[in-house]
């Protein structure tokens, strides 16, 4: 039962900053999500906590210790690598009973929680398989039964479910979800899904070139983006953000008013807006009128996209809406949901 | 105070350098003393000096009758190029078509050329002996590039291979679609490509070739001589002339040295042949 | 003209020097080994012996089985040896960064020396007067100076091990550098993170995974060492007396000193049986590899 600590940590090769001065605390429990894009500095963030890369500068702890000098296995941790890692010469049971075997459990107890722990990822009739013999969800089972056999302060998963296909991973999702839950174990989870981080985690911690810009609940990373980033990585359709000034007030962008706001006039705006936030409806009805660029029918709804001026703005409408290219359309924005961000500084302008 | 981790791990670092550093050293130690013994005066080779005046006596003397290293050297050279020169093209080929073409017995005929590395040559020289005898190719160049062409041929057939193996298939595929014929692709397209390759088996035959010694050894005599054989003489004739050697040795060596340096990554795979890679 | 027809005319040339340079050499060295021949004389080859030069070698010559001896211990100790300290090497050398590589660069050096090179600078370095070794052997164990290596059989036999050892090490250890490079790093990590200490990680994880390399790393260097001639022929010449003689010396003796080429192509076929097996094994395991 522990938490973990990051203060002030950066990790540095040469002139490269991987993880640029950060600081994180983590809840007993808590099940937080390392969420952003490649190089990000998110898995190497992991590889710290685990043990796996020395920090250059920044303490670690785990559960109010210092860790920094601490090897990986003396660290009590649990990790679930992205490739599985697993003894390719050594069947699923004997996968699963290294950890105890290596730390001097006796020999007696060792099959009886094996067989729990495989139980508990449904496994149980495959112990006596190798990995070779297993489809790719069954080995990051035997991965996730190898790392809660121990029951060890902290659980780490690097991008556990990204060599999963598509259904796999939805199913793997839940099962990961309940499982975390049910051992109480403190999880850092790291991930460049934001479908993943979203519905995982008790906190997501958004990362982009070393820093994080963001660390909130799910819920206040998508209603409450405090960066440019973070509003355009989170959400799927990606929010809209639309370059342009305030003045007069309204909102202008490509040479026209789009948009009716009470505002500060300034320059170097960015307007973001989420698809599920505007509305396709009769050209005047609305707040602009724009040509359809694209209409793609998701089956649960139609993303129209339409053209204005250089820019593109994507709404979401109702599955049944058929919408030649070229057509106009009117766009109808609900005010109470859009977000101001500085172009220059990202960072948001209204409260 | 028990040693923390990192600082356990800091220690054994340590000794690993050392033991990298002792091996090392044990590695380069003769051939560092056989390099001194060649600039050595006689009377330095025999105290075991380490300091000493150096001279480049030797190296003259051995170019001088009766050694002759001149000549030596200049076959060893002629036959190493000549027998590169024949060997790469027949190798590109086959690499070419094991590399591309399905074939029946293609395995099988890989296997058998890999296999062929590991008949001892004393078993292969005694006919070649016998049958250079009669043909009159005993103790000439031509014989030589002969032997040495079907002793380097395997390693080239499978480095060649293994470089077109991964060339990607896609632009010579696009140029059979376009209306090249199969001649043409490899000359416009697979040859260029496949350069580097080329040029990394050429140095590592070019390298057996040089330090060929068996049948250097037993088909020649006096004209056709090379020089690992050209050692062996030193041996014979001068029992105790270490200097005159060490001299010798060294230009055997050091063009092998450069040429393997420049190879060096794709040493490995040459010598086992695919095995690892 | 059609690929079908092509693909055996690329091919053709290079099986062809192949075979008739490798294939057919052995067959005739194989009809040599039932005539009694001698080299010298112009109507070679003579009398037809039948299998008798095979059982002059087996039954009645001592020195055949002394061949045999030295050659079997000489293989066994020297694959046993180069494996284990080119393994140490690789294991020290793997893990890479600056200082590893750039002696990884280094290790080609000893290895582009020919064994007939190598077999002369230990030469050098063995004499009992101004030999290198014997110098170093003498400062670290006065009174053992000056011992006469290369004439005491026993002796001999181990200088052209520590050799011959010496000069496979950069090759061996190169191969195994690259069989470690293919472990996946995540088993190794894992092991880090399940609790396994470095000599159990050695032990559970690395060696289990090498397995491959390290079978065609022994099959291959016992290969070689069965067919070493170019070091004992430089180094020893077999000597002394037959202390060092390996089959491979033993047929180039039989055969170009004596001149007794029917009885030395016999003893070079019996060599070729443990060469076979051997061989058989190395392609099996390659291709086995390849297959998966």
């Amino acid at each position: 039962m522990a938490g973990v600590s990051l203060r002030d940590v950066t990790k540095r090769w040469g002139e490269f900053i991987g993880v640029d001065n950060q600081s994180l605390t983590i809840a007993d429990q808590e099940f937080l999500v390392l969420l952003g894009p490649s190089g990000c500095g998110k898995t190497t963030t992991m590889r710290m906590i685990a043990g796996l890369e020395e920090p250059t500068s920044g303490d670690i702890l785990i559960g109010e210790r210092r860790v920094n000098d601490d090897l990986p296995k003396d660290r009590d941790i649990a990790m679930v690598f992205q490739n599985y890692g697993l003894y390719p010469h050594m069947t699923v049971a004997e996968n699963i009973a290294y950890p105890l075997k290596v730390r001097g459990v006796a020999r007696g107890d060792i099959p009886a929680r094996v067989r729990t722990a495989a139980e508990q990822v449904e496994l149980s009739d495959f112990l006596e398989r190798k990995p070779k013999a297993l489809s790719g969800g069954q080995r990051q089972r035997v991965a996730l039964a190898r790392a809660i056999v121990r029951t060890p302060q902290v659980f780490l998963m690097d991008e556990p479910l990204s060599n999963l296909d598509a259904k796999l991973r939805v199913t793997m999702r839940a099962e990961l979800k309940n499982l975390s839950h049910r051992l109480r174990v403190t999880t850092v989870y790291v991930t460049h899904d934001q479908i993943e981080a979203m519905t995982l985690a008790d906190r997501v911690a958004v990362m982009h070139k070393g820093r994080i810009q963001q660390l909130g609940t799910p819920v206040e990373i998508y209603n409450d983006p405090r960066t440019l980033f973070v509003a355009g990585f989170i959400g799927s359709p990606a929010m809209n953000l639309i370059n342009g000034e305030i003045r007069d007030g309204a909102f202008h962008a490509e040479g026209r008013a789009i948009l009716a706001i009470s505002a500060q006039p300034r320059a170097d705006i960015v307007l973001g807006i989420r698809p599920e936030d505007i509305s396709v409806v009769q050209p005047g009805a609305g707040d602009l009128d724009a040509p359809v660029f694209a209409s793609e029918n998701t089956g649960e709804s139609v993303l129209v996209t339409v053209r204005v001026g250089a820019q593109r703005i994507t709404a979401k409408a109702d599955r049944y809406t058929e919408l030649g290219i070229d057509t106009t359309v009117g766009l109808k924005v609900d005010s109470s949901h859009i977000y101001l961000f500085d172009r220059e500084s990202e960072f948001r302008v209204d409260a | 105070m028990p040693l923390s981790g990192r600082q356990q791990t800091r220690i054994w670092n340590g000794l690993q350098v050392v033991l990298i550093l002792l091996f090392t050293l044990i590695m380069l130690v003769p051939i560092v003393w056989i390099a001194l013994a060649a600039f050595k005066q006689h009377v330095d080779v025999y105290q075991l000096k380490l300091f000493f005046a150096p001279t480049l006596e030797n190296f003259r003397t051995v170019f001088e009758e009766p050694y002759s290293l001149g000549r030596k050297l200049r076959n060893s050279t002629v036959v190493a190029t000549a027998t590169v020169l024949v060997a790469i093209p027949i190798a590109t080929l086959a690499a070419y078509a094991f590399s591309r073409f399905d074939m029946r017995g293609r395995t099988l005929l890989l296997v058998l050329i890999l296999a062929t590395q590991f008949v001892p040559a004393v078993v292969i020289v005694l006919p070649f002996f016998v049958m250079f005898r009669d043909l009159g190719l005993l103790d000439t160049l031509r014989g030589l590039v002969l032997i040495n062409t079907a002793i380097v041929m395997p390693f080239a057939i499978w480095m060649i291979k293994g470089f077109i193996d991964g060339i990607p298939i896609d632009t010579e595929e696009a140029a059979l679609v376009d209306g090249s014929s199969r001649i043409q692709v490899i000359r416009n397209i697979v040859l260029p490509m496949a350069a580097p390759g080329l040029v990394t088996a050429s140095i590592f035959c070019f390298i057996i070739a040089w330090n060929e010694f068996l049948f250097a050894l037993i088909l020649t005599n006096r004209d056709a001589v090379t020089l690992p054989v050209g050692l062996a003489l030193f041996k014979a004739e001068e029992g105790d002339l270490w200097n005159l050697l060490a001299a010798a040795g060294i230009i055997i060596m050091v063009p092998m040295f450069v040429l393997a340096l420049i190879i060096r990554k794709h040493f490995v795979q040459g010598m086992t042949m695919g095995a690892v890679r | 003209m059609r690929d079908r027809y092509l693909k055996y005319l690329l091919v053709a040339p290079a099986v062809l020097v192949v075979f008739a340079t490798a294939v057919w050499p052995l067959f005739e060295s194989l009809r040599y080994s039932f005539y009694a021949g001698r080299l010298s004389r112009p109507d070679f080859p003579q009398a037809f012996l039948g299998a008798e030069n095979y059982l002059w070698a087996v039954s009645e010559e001592p020195a055949f089985w002394n061949s045999v001896w030295v050659t079997f211990l000489f293989t066994i100790v020297t694959v046993a040896l180069t494996t284990v300290l080119a393994l140490t090497f690789a294991l020290l050398l793997a893990p890479g960064g600056r200082f590893r590589v750039g002696i990884q660069a280094l290790l080609i050096l000893p290895f582009a020396m020919s064994p007939a090179l190598i077999g002369v600078s230990f030469r050098f370095m063995f004499n009992p007067e101004f030999g290198l070794f014997d110098a170093f052997f003498g400062a670290l164990m006065p009174g053992f100076a000056d011992i006469a290596w290369l004439s005491d059989p026993v002796l001999a036999f181990w200088v052209v091990v520590i050799a011959d050892v010496w000069g496979w090490i950069p090759f061996l250890t190169l191969v195994l550098i690259g069989g470690l490079a293919s472990i996946p790093q995540e088993t190794l990590e894992a092991g880090r993170v399940d609790g396994a200490s470095g000599a159990r990680i050695l032990r559970d994880i690395t060696l289990p995974q090498l397995k491959p390399v390290l079978a065609v790393v022994i099959i291959l260097k016992a290969i070689f060492s069965l067919k070493t001639f170019d070091l004992v022929y430089m180094l020893t010449n077999g000597g002394p007396g037959n202390a060092t003689q390996t089959l491979s010396h033993y047929v180039y003796f039989n055969g170009f000193k004596y001149s007794n080429i029917g009885y030395s192509a016999a003893v070079a076929w019996l060599l070729v049986i443990p060469m076979l097996l051997l061989t058989y094994a190395y392609t099996r395991l390659v291709f086995a590899r390849e297959e998966q």
